[in-house]
């Protein structure tokens, strides 16, 4: 495992991510494929007060919907970054939300699914350079945009 | 780019319509509808239930007792009692409008509704909360949430609010967790008795100038109506009203930062 401090963020770069919706993606075993919520993502969240993923043995395509969550009030969908069927949900996140804050790469994961186009993988940020640098840029946009405070 | 944004006055509907029509455009909105401020009120009192909480939190054989229905909305936040002295505002944008976190979307799309309170007389402000208050007591029930690719948050000019009908609806472990309960709702829920044209027509002109579109008078699209359809049909169905299961809360909320604890009596 490893990680970096970006621009005040701990982020592994040893994983994939899906920046657009703030995913991480432990894609080591393709038919058993790791998600989770990026840190960046726990910050511009809000407190979450709710979390819901649908039950496992669903098959969705990538950017589908496989739950919800809530923050301030605000309802989002929460969505696969690859297709595949889902084969598990984290059953601890939804009783405790605040756990995908606490620990986003540990015990606060979302849920696992069995990849069914590796090929997607190639449309997700990997490696430790460019993981670095696609972080540093977001979290750059998002300052200037007043999004993240310094 | 949209140029424009719809304004829809449905006036009074039922219930059920006072939910589903928003919701329509909201999936309109979704499919292409320019931005619309959306108002009405229903004629009939009635229960509304944010999406991921659940129904054991209401007292719902009081509800059934009373006649009064229970909805649950796609956006977020708790049990309400809704009435007609309750009106409600819906703005519904392209999730590509918006910017920033979740807060500061939400912060920004209240925004122009605390200009319209303020330009009909009351001495509204958006608290750290993001409730809008005036004082310590919230004004104006909100919400909101993503519906398809659109933004959509919900809000209410409160003439008249029946506290003891909304602290009623809630299910709560003793009586005395009760009183708490209507004591705190009448501390920091109040009504702002203001003209609820005024409130529209200021709105309507906030919310223009916020997001910079002209305000147009609008109909609902043939879309949308399919959608309308469709959606009262779903509000009525026992599965979409028992929801996804989520956790068993420990206290029940009165306004943001302010809830009492099933386990102590007690404001934390």
């Amino acid at each position: 495992m490893s990680e970096q401090k970006i621009l005040g963020f701990i982020i592994r770069t040893d994983l994939a991510y899906d920046l657009a919706h703030h995913l991480w993606v432990d894609a080591a075993r393709p038919h058993q494929v790791r998600v989770g919520m990026d840190p960046l993502g726990v910050e511009t969240s809000g407190t979450l007060a709710q979390l819901v993923l649908h039950a496992p043995g669903v098959d969705y395509l990538r950017g589908q919907t496989v739950g919800s969550l809530e923050a301030e009030k605000y309802v989002g969908p929460v969505v696969t970054p690859l297709s595949g069927r889902v084969i598990a949900v984290n059953p601890h996140v939804a009783e405790h939300p605040g756990l995908v804050a606490r620990d986003p790469y540990g015990e606060g994961w979302l849920f696992e699914l069995a990849s069914t186009d590796p090929s997607e993988l190639a449309e997700l940020l990997t490696g430790e350079e460019q993981v670095t640098m696609g972080f540093e840029e977001r979290i750059r946009k998002y300052r200037l945009e007043g999004v993240l405070a310094e | 780019m949209a140029t424009v944004m719809r304004v829809i006055d449905f006036g009074e509907v039922s219930p059920l319509r006072s939910q589903t029509l928003w919701h329509a455009i909201a999936y309109g909105v979704s499919a292409g509808s320019p931005p619309t401020l959306s108002f009405m009120r229903p004629s009939h009192p009635y229960v509304s239930i944010g999406f991921h909480r659940r129904l054991g939190e209401l007292d719902l054989e009081w509800c059934r007792a009373t006649g009064l229905p229970v909805f649950r909305r796609m956006v977020g936040g708790g049990p309400v009692y809704l009435d007609g002295g309750q009106h409600f505002f819906q703005i519904s944008v392209p999730e590509a409008m918006t910017k920033g976190t979740r807060t500061q979307t939400i912060r920004s799309l209240l925004a122009p509704a605390v200009e319209a309170f303020r330009s009909v007389g009351i001495d509204a402000h958006l608290d750290e909360h993001s409730e809008i208050s005036v004082g310590p007591a919230k004004i104006c029930g909100h919400a909101a949430g993503q519906i398809g690719s659109a933004v959509v948050v919900v809000g209410n000019l409160i003439t008249s609010f029946d506290h003891q009908a909304a602290a009623r609806i809630i299910a709560t472990p003793t009586p005395t967790f009760a009183e708490a309960y209507l004591r705190l709702m009448k501390e920091y829920v109040r009504a702002t008795p203001a003209d609820p044209e005024a409130f529209r027509a200021a709105a309507a002109e906030s919310y223009a100038n916020e997001l910079g579109l002209v305000p147009e008078p609008g109909v609902m699209t043939e879309h949308e109506l399919v959608r309308l359809d469709e959606l009262d049909m779903q509000f009525q169905e026992l599965e979409w009203l028992e929801g996804s299961p989520a956790p068993v809360p420990t206290s029940v909320k009165v306004r943001a930062g302010v809830s009492l604890s099933f386990t102590a009596t007690e404001e934390i």
